[in-house]
C-alpha cells in the first residue's frame, strides 16, 4: 500500500507533457515541451532540436535527467564535434576550425618567441589547445598567456571578467548575435551574417584594422581631445578612447569583414597555416577586376558582371554594389607595376611608436589560458601614435604598406 | 524462487498488457516517449513492466541453476527437458525483443546486430528472421509481435504444463510485485536518444555477445557461443558426459561473464 501511495505521490508532482513533441524530420525533442526560445531561422525551433545543439537528453521532460550531459555553448570547440559538427549538420567544419589561425594563434605565438629569440624556426609548430592543457612557458609565453590569450576560438564564452566576457566561444564567437527582444530571456540568434562588432571584439589592436575600417581613431588617451570641458572622443567597451576619422569605403557602402573575408580564411581551409599572409586569399583583383576567383582559386559568388558591370551583392544587406573598376591610367601605368592596390588607397593608418613592455615579477597576474593568477605581472607602453600616410616598404617585390603597432 | 519467477513473470505481463494500449509500433520511439511522459502513470507501468521482466530473467537463470544442483533433470524425461530447457533461450529472446521494440538507438542497433546474426543461421536464418526480427524491412512489428505472444503463449503453456494450474501463493505475488515497485519508484528508466555515438550497447544480457562479437567472426561469437551455453545446459542429462559438461558450463558461464562484465564497463 506504501508503495503505491509513493507511485501515486510520484505520479502527482511529475510535470508531464501535453504531447509527443517532434521535429520537422520526425525525430523526438521533449526539451520543446519546456522551452519556448527560438535560435533564429537557420536552427529555427522545430527544425533544429534544442539536443542536436545543447545535447542532454531528449527522450524525458524530467529536468534533472534532461539536462544531463548538457553544454551551455555548442559552438565550444572542446564539443563542436558533437554539435555543431556532428555528421548530419556541418561535418568536417570543427576540424578546419581547429587548425585555423583564429583557434590556434600560430602566428601570434610564433612571431613573439621568434623575436624575442625563443625560438629559430619562423614557421615553429604553436597551438592555443596545447597551451591550454600544459603549463609550458617561457617570457614571451608568460606575456602571450596574460595579455594576447584572449582573443582566441578555444577561451571559453564568459569564461573571463568584464569586456572579455564576450570573447571566445568557438564557433559562437562568429555566429551569434543577440537576440531580438531585449527584455525577455530570449535565445541568441545563430547566423551566417557576422556582423562587424563580431569580429572587431578581437581585431581592433596590433594594425587596429577594425577600428579603421569603421572610421575609428585610437587616439592618445586621456579621454583627448578635450572640448568644452567634455572628453571628445568616444570610449571603447575596454577602456580606450577612440575618435572619429573618416571609414573605408568599403564600410561606407555597407559592407563588413566577411564581405572580403572568405569562409577559408576565416575557418579555415583544413591547412594548418603558421602565419595570416598564408591563409589569406583575398585580393582587391578578385572583385575589381571581375576575375571572381581568390589567389587560391576559390569562387566569390557574390559577385556578378551584368551588361560589363561588375556588381557585389553585400552579405548582411543583401544590396548589389557597383564595383569600380581600377583605374586604366593611374592602376595600368608601367611605373606602378609593381605597387600593391593599398599603398595608393589606403590614405591613412594608426602608427603606434615606441611599443614597450615591462614584467614587474612582484606583482601577479591573471594567465588568460589557464584561468590562474601567476607570478609576473605585464604592461605595455607606448611612445606616441599617429594616424596618418602609411609607410611604404617592398615584401616579395611588392610595394606595400607597414604599419607598425 | 520458482513460484518468485511465476509471479515476476506475471507482473511483467499484466504490465505488458496495459503498456500495449498506449504503445504502437508503428512509432515505436515515439508511443515509448509518450508512455514515458505523456500518459499518467505510464513511467511507472514502463519501469515496473523492466523490472519484473528484469527479475524473471534473473530468477529464471537462478532457477536453472537451481535445478542443476538439486539434479532436477532426472527427474524429466528427455521430451520435458528438451522443453524445459528451451525456456531458456526463448525467455532470453522475449527479453531481447523487448529491448528492440522500445526503438531507441540501443533497441534499433540490438535489432540490426541480431537480424544480422540470425541470418548467419544455417538453413534456418531467413526464417527465424521472419519470425522474430526483419526489423530492416518491417521496423518493430515482427519483434513486438513475438515479444507480446510468445510471452503470454511461454506463461499459459508452462502455467498448464509446468504448474499444473496450482494457484499462485498471493504472498509471492506481493513480494515480487513489491520488489520491481520499489525498483520502479528509484531508479529511472532511460531511452537511447539518436545521436552521432561512437558506442551503443545493448541489454545487459547481450553484451557477452556483443563484446565477443569485436574479436570473433560473427558465427562463432554470435551463434555457436550463445548455443553452446544452451547445448551443455541440455547434454547435462547425459550421465556418461555430466562430468565434463559441468566444467564446461562453469568455463562458458565464466568467459560469458567476463565478456559481459566487460562490456558492461566499456
Amino acid at each position: 500500500m506504501l508503495a503505491m501511495f509513493a507511485a501515486l505521490i510520484q505520479e502527482l508532482r511529475f510535470k508531464r507533457a501535453d504531447k509527443v513533441y517532434t521535429l520537422a524530420s520526425g525525430r523526438v525533442d521533449m526539451c520543446l515541451a519546456c522551452h519556448k526560445e527560438a535560435p533564429g531561422k537557420a536552427h529555427a525551433r522545430g527544425v533544429v532540436g534544442c539536443a542536436d545543439c545543447h545535447l542532454g537528453d531528449p527522450l524525458t521532460v524530467e529536468k534533472k535527467r534532461a539536462h544531463r550531459g548538457m553544454v551551455k555553448n555548442p559552438g565550444d570547440l572542446r564539443v563542436a564535434d558533437q554539435t555543431c559538427g556532428r555528421p548530419e549538420c556541418h561535418p568536417g567544419y570543427a576540424e578546419r576550425v581547429k587548425k585555423s589561425l583564429m583557434a590556434t594563434n600560430r602566428g601570434i605565438i610564433t612571431t613573439l618567441r621568434y623575436y624575442w629569440g625563443e625560438i629559430e624556426d619562423f614557421h615553429a609548430e604553436a597551438s592555443v589547445e596545447t597551451l591550454m592543457k600544459t603549463d609550458e612557458t617561457s617570457p614571451a609565453l608568460d606575456y602571450f598567456r596574460k595579455l594576447c590569450g584572449t582573443c582566441h576560438l578555444w577561451l571559453p564564452k564568459e569564461k573571463l571578467p568584464g569586456f572579455l566576457k564576450k570573447k571566445g566561444g568557438g564557433c559562437v564567437a562568429c555566429h551569434l548575435i543577440p537576440g531580438k527582444n531585449k527584455d525577455k530571456k530570449v535565445h541568441s540568434i545563430l547566423t551566417r551574417k557576422i556582423p562587424l562588432e563580431n569580429c572587431v571584439r578581437c581585431h581592433n589592436r596590433s594594425g587596429r584594422i577594425g577600428l579603421s575600417y569603421q572610421g575609428l581613431y585610437e587616439d592618445e588617451q586621456y579621454g583627448a581631445p578635450i572640448e568644452e570641458g567634455e572628453f571628445a572622443a568616444e570610449e571603447l567597451e575596454d577602456g580606450r578612447f577612440v575618435a572619429r576619422i573618416p571609414p573605408d569605403v568599403h564600410f561606407k557602402a555597407g559592407m563588413v569583414c566577411v564581405d572580403c573575408h572568405t569562409q577559408n580564411e576565416t575557418m579555415g581551409d583544413g591547412k594548418a597555416y603558421a602565419h595570416f599572409e598564408e591563409s589569406l586569399e583575398i585580393t582587391c583583383e578578385a572583385c575589381h577586376e571581375g576575375t571572381g576567383r581568390t589567389r587560391k582559386g576559390t569562387l566569390l559568388t557574390n559577385l556578378k558582371v551584368k551588361d560589363g558591370k561588375i556588381y557585389w551583392q553585400a552579405k548582411l544587406s543583401g544590396k548589389e554594389l557597383e564595383v569600380k573598376r581600377p583605374d586604366p591610367v593611374a592602376c595600368r601605368h608601367p611605373v606602378h607595376r609593381r605597387l600593391t592596390c593599398e599603398s595608393c588607397h589606403d590614405q591613412r593608418v594608426p602608427q603606434c611608436f615606441g611599443c614597450h613592455v615591462r614584467r614587474d615579477p612582484r606583482e601577479k597576474q591573471l594567465d588568460k589560458l589557464s584561468f590562474k593568477e601567476t607570478p609576473g605581472l605585464w604592461e605595455e607602453f607606448r611612445s606616441y601614435m599617429r594616424v596618418e600616410v602609411p609607410t611604404l616598404g617592398v615584401r616579395e617585390d611588392k610595394v606595400v604598406i607597414l604599419v607598425p603597432g | 524462487m520458482a513460484w518468485g519467477l511465476s509471479a515476476s513473470f506475471l507482473v511483467a505481463i499484466v504490465t505488458g498488457i496495459l503498456l500495449a494500449y498506449p504503445f504502437n509500433e508503428s512509432y515505436p520511439l515515439l508511443s515509448t516517449v509518450g508512455i514515458e511522459n505523456v500518459v499518467p502513470f505510464g513511467r511507472f507501468f514502463r519501469r515496473l513492466h523492466y523490472w519484473s521482466g528484469f527479475f524473471t530473467l534473473i530468477l529464471l537463470f537462478y532457477h536453472a541453476a537451481e535445478t542443476l544442483v538439486a539434479e532436477g533433470y532426472r527427474r524429466r524425461d528427455w521430451a520435458r527437458w528438451l522443453a524445459l530447457c528451451a525456456t531458456l533461450p526463448l525467455l532470453i529472446l522475449i527479453a531481447f525483443t523487448g529491448y528492440v521494440a522500445r526503438g531507441d538507438e540501443t533497441g534499433r542497433f540490438a535489432g540490426y546486430i541480431a537480424e544480422s546474426l540470425v541470418l548467419k543461421v544455417p538453413l534456418l536464418g531467413s526464417l527465424l528472421n521472419a519470425c522474430l526480427f526483419l526489423v530492416r524491412e518491417s521496423g518493430v512489428h515482427r519483434p513486438y509481435l513475438f515479444h507480446f505472444y510468445a510471452s503470454l503463449a511461454l506463461f499459459f503453456v508452462s502455467g498448464i504444463w509446468h504448474f499444473r494450474l496450482r494457484r499462485l501463493p498471493l504472498e509471492d505475488l506481493l513480494g515480487w510485485l513489491l520488489a520491481p515497485m520499489i525498483l520502479a519508484l528509484v531508479y529511472p528508466l532511460g531511452l537511447h536518444a539518436p545521436g552521432p555515438y561512437l558506442l551503443i550497447k545493448g541489454p545487459w544480457f547481450f553484451l557477452g555477445v556483443q563484446e565477443a562479437l569485436r574479436y570473433f567472426p560473427p558465427v562463432w561469437a554470435g551463434i555457436l557461443f550463445p548455443a553452446l551455453g544452451i547445448l551443455l545446459y541440455v547434454l547435462v542429462k547425459m550421465d556418461s558426459l555430466r562430468k565434463w559438461v559441468f566444467g564446461g558450463l562453469l568455463v562458458w558461464t565464466g568467459v560469458y561473464m567476463f565478456f559481459m562484465v566487460y562490456g558492461l564497463l566499456r
